[in-house]
């Protein structure tokens, strides 16, 4: 199969106004061998120079789990010249069920100059029809926010951690949504990453008799590594919205103080430590303790409940692996709409 | 599916998390611990939950069975098993934290202080682990020990529930083996625990394909029209094994196929496809959809079971080249035995949505290969046009296992200036288009179960219903005067003649897997 995509290759070029026969050609030389699958069609947008082999390279590992058409461009907006190359390949992996080679197609697309304005027609005119469009937009948001292209995503994925103007950027993202009729869900990887520590903290209090503890938490540390920031103000914003807890305004950067529904203070402190996104949270209450921690293999965290006078067991439990392909994984997993997150990333512009 | 009556309030930081009724802390009390179940299914599944995140940290394991053996030795039996029948690789850490809940408690079924000793081993258990007096017995040992063990669960006063906390059983098929027994079995049941305490397993309920049953009918607008007799001209359930009755002898000779498949397992399938659709997802509302299918299966009178019922045992033959020996010829087998290793049936639901529709049925051991699938055949197009010489029908082929999926056959017109129409075939696989491994079905059954939602169990009247269909059968097989003849077929093929004689009859002939 020539065009199949060994060591990450963009695959055969092609021209742009050939892509649908090339596509149908690369099938046919390889009918019987291969099965062509598609659940999604999705869009990976950057402006990083190199960006395309690279996110060639997160393609082919997302694609092992997730069929789908890829439809990955680089953009120069500030190259002199006016032009797009395009190529097309597919990632194959061999089917879990058996030996069945699995294929997802790629359409490679290397947008200069003025060409980037083409975005939008470029990515309608190349959808497998009938199934959702998931744009991964690896930017910073700008105006102006195309209205066109907007009105057709269904599900725009983004990483806020690397956003530098909070407020601005989920302005933008608003903006977006309006466009969409407020139809677009909006996923944010930095919200992912949290998944596993969420999960680990929630099921403390899945009993209804643990449910009195959060009338009484008073302090919360949250410790994550440099560049999380945003992350833990994101977590320190989940509990809010979720546990009714108003912000009042901190002195400190990163000691953030809420009231609870019954008008007791709440602390909550962020600390900088070398390690994973967010190595470590701690809730305390009078009585106990719930801590989740990084366990020392790395991949795993540990969590655990202490109280004066009881046996701590600690338990442990899968954790996120911050690389993009386990994040955009976990990320397609999830279907629904993120109303969780929506409340807790409202709260994060009162905590910045 | 639904959450069910007794579900706690929800924590407010699971909200998102899951879409599914949460577990609750527990000590799961596997009765029958030194068993093949548990070390084959039960521990891995409870590992591959852990491993995945999915087990609440407040469950513990006490394995209850009368050989003697420490805590350490049971961890050690169940560390190797779980090692050999796991779905994913076990990780060593995460075993570690696991195995620290496991205990094993030595005692005979029937001896009283054995019981007592468990509760004080109970309540400790919950003072240390948090598992807040939550139990949940797990019954995977042989059916005639249940009666000793409920009842001394009960004089122990583990049957009961105190501060909000519950007890549940999980009792393993077979639900006894007549409506007699079944009957007395669910007496038994009853006297110590009710029967919302009461799940009944039938793993075919936790597979995968069997919960999409429900999503391809009730979620896809364009199969809701068609499913009726209107369109529908009949109905197939296979389930076929290459394997030979193997250590289960001893239990399959008092048994035979009626009775360890059809009466629960593929009634169970007949009944997601047949049912009418639910008010809602709560547990009792699709249950007694089901029950509804199976009160309304014909009743045959004696004559009519030969016409409609084909039993068979196979003889020697070869699976995948290889010879393998009859079914009389097995270890622990009667050289005279006349227990059914395959059975096809033609079944008649007698309700307003399947009026003359006919189920075909068949189920065996020794088959060429293995497969448990349902095909709906629906009735031809007009006989106008293109169809005068058609002889295919449209079928919605929905694959159980291996190889989870829904295919479609329609009819495609062949490129070229002729015009020929052939039959094609759409195809969908689980594997293909999801990368994600489904959990096992006991996985999915003991969260269920840990979270209170017996949506995926049987019910009592649908256990007693399908005795009541399944009784008359077995009662002509054993007249003594003029049963049914047994057939025979041998190992490698698809069943006797007469099973291929049953749609013959009708002009129809099985699906070719």
């Amino acid at each position: 199969m020539p065009a199949v995509t060994e060591k990450y290759s963009l695959g055969v070029p092609v021209a742009i106004s050939r892509i649908d026969q090339e596509l149908k050609k690369l099938w046919q030389q390889n009918e019987g061998a291969v099965t062509r699958a598609s659940l999604v069609n999705l869009a990976v947008y950057s402006e990083e120079p190199g960006s395309l082999e690279r996110n060639t390279q997160l393609v082919a590992k997302i694609t092992e789990n997730h069929a789908c058409r890829a439809i990955v461009i680089e953009a120069d907006c500030k190259a002199t010249e006016d032009r797009v190359d395009a190529w097309i390949s597919a990632h194959c992996h061999v089917s879990r069920a058996g030996s069945k080679q699995i294929c997802s197609e790629q359409i490679s697309f290397l947008l200069k100059g003025g060409c980037t304005t083409l975005l939008p027609s470029i990515v309608f005119s190349h959808l497998d029809s009938d199934l959702p469009f998931y744009l991964w937009w690896q930017e910073e948001f700008r105006e102006p926010m195309d209205p066109q292209l907007w009105a057709w995503v269904d599900r725009v994925i983004y990483d806020s951690q690397v956003w530098n103007d909070f407020r601005a950027q989920k302005r933008l993202v608003e903006s977006a949504q309006e466009e969409a009729k407020q139809r677009i869900v909006l996923c944010d990887l930095n919200w992912t990453r949290l998944d596993n520590v969420r999960f680990a903290l929630a099921q403390f209090f899945d009993h209804p008799a643990s449910h009195h503890h959060f009338a009484k938490i008073r302090r919360v540390r949250i410790d994550f590594a440099s560049g999380f920031r945003s992350t833990a103000v994101l977590f320190a914003g989940w509990l809010a919205a979720q546990l009714n807890w108003r912000s009042e305004k901190a002195d400190v950067a990163n000691k953030l103080r809420f009231v609870g529904p019954s008008g007791r203070k709440i602390y909550v402190e962020l600390g900088e430590r070398p390690g994973e996104p967010i190595g470590e949270v701690a809730m305390e209450t009078p009585e106990v303790e719930f801590l989740v921690t990084h366990a020392k293999c790395g991949d795993l965290l540990e969590v655990s409940r202490t109280k004066p006078g009881e046996k701590s067991m600690p338990q442990l439990m899968p954790a996120a692996k911050n690389d993009p392909v386990s994040l955009m994984s976990e990320e397609l997993i999830r279907g629904g709409p993120h109303h969780v997150y929506l409340h807790a990333v409202n709260r994060v512009g009162e905590l910045l | 599916m639904n959450r069910a009556a007794d579900q706690p309030e929800p924590n407010p930081l699971r909200e998102g998390l899951s879409t599914r009724p949460v577990p609750q802390p527990c000590t799961i009390v596997i009765f029958g611990a030194t068993g093949d179940l548990t070390h084959r299914k039960l521990i891995p599944a409870l590992y591959n939950l852990a491993a995945d995140g999915d087990l609440p940290p407040s469950v513990a394991i006490v394995g209850f069975a009368r050989r003697e053996k420490s805590d350490e030795e049971f961890r050690r039996d169940l560390e190797e098993a779980t090692h050999k029948f796991s779905r994913q690789v076990v990780r060593d850490e995460i075993w570690k934290t696991f195995a620290q809940s496991i205990f094993y408690h030595q005692s005979e079924f029937d001896d009283e202080s054995g019981y007592k000793r468990l509760a004080k081993r109970l309540d400790e258990i919950d003072k240390n682990y948090g598992t807040r007096g939550n139990r949940l017995f797990y019954f995977a040992a042989a059916p005639d020990q249940f009666e000793p063990i409920l009842k001394h669960l009960k004089a122990a006063g583990l049957n009961e529930t105190c501060q909000g906390s519950w007890a549940r059983v999980i009792v393993e098929k077979p639900f006894g083996t007549d409506l007699a027994s079944a009957r007395e079995l669910n007496r038994i049941v009853r006297s110590s625990f009710t029967e919302e305490q009461t799940y009944r397993i039938d793993h075919f309920l936790g597979k995968e394909t069997a919960q999409n049953i429900l999503v391809l009918r009730f979620a896809n607008a364009i199969f809701a029209p068609l499913w009726n007799t209107h369109y529908v001209d009949h109905v197939q359930i296979t389930a076929a094994e290459t394997l030979g009755v193997g250590s289960r002898a001893g239990f399959y000779e008092r048994a035979g196929a009626l009775r360890d498949m059809v009466q629960n397992h593929l009634l169970q399938l007949l009944c997601l496809v047949a049912m009418e659709p639910p008010t809602d997802l709560a547990a009792d509302s699709i249950r007694d959809e089901k029950v509804k299918v199976v009160r309304s299966l014909r009743r045959w009178s004696r004559n009519e079971i030969a016409a409609n019922v084909v039993r068979a045992q196979y003889t020697e033959g070869a699976i995948h080249g290889d010879p393998v020996s009859g079914y009389r010829q097995e270890q622990n087998v009667n050289p005279d035995s006349k227990t059914e290793t395959f059975v096809a049936s033609r079944l008649f639901i007698d309700d307003w949505r399947w009026a003359d529709v006919p189920v075909y049925m068949r189920v065996g051991k020794r088959l060429p290969k293995s497969a448990t699938e349902i095909s709906i055949h629906f009735k031809k197009a007009p006989p106008v046009l293109f169809n005068k010489d058609l002889s295919d029908l449209n079928v919605l082929v929905i694959r159980i296992q291996p190889d989870e999926g829904i295919s479609l056959r329609i009819h495609a017109k062949v490129p070229g200036t002729s015009f020929r129409i052939e039959p094609v075939k759409m195809d969908f696989h689980y594997g293909t288009s999801f990368g994600k491994a489904s959990p096992e079905a006991y996985e999915r059954l003991l969260l269920d179960a840990m979270s209170g939602d017996p949506t995926l169990f049987a019910r009592r009247d649908e256990v007693e219903q399908a005795w009541a269909f399944i009784d008359p059968i077995e009662e002509a097989w054993h007249a003594k005067k003029v049963a049914p003849e047994l057939f025979f077929y041998p190992a490698g093929s698809w069943g006797p003649e007469a099973a291929d004689d049953l749609l013959a009859r009708d002009g129809r002939a099985w699906r070719r897997l």
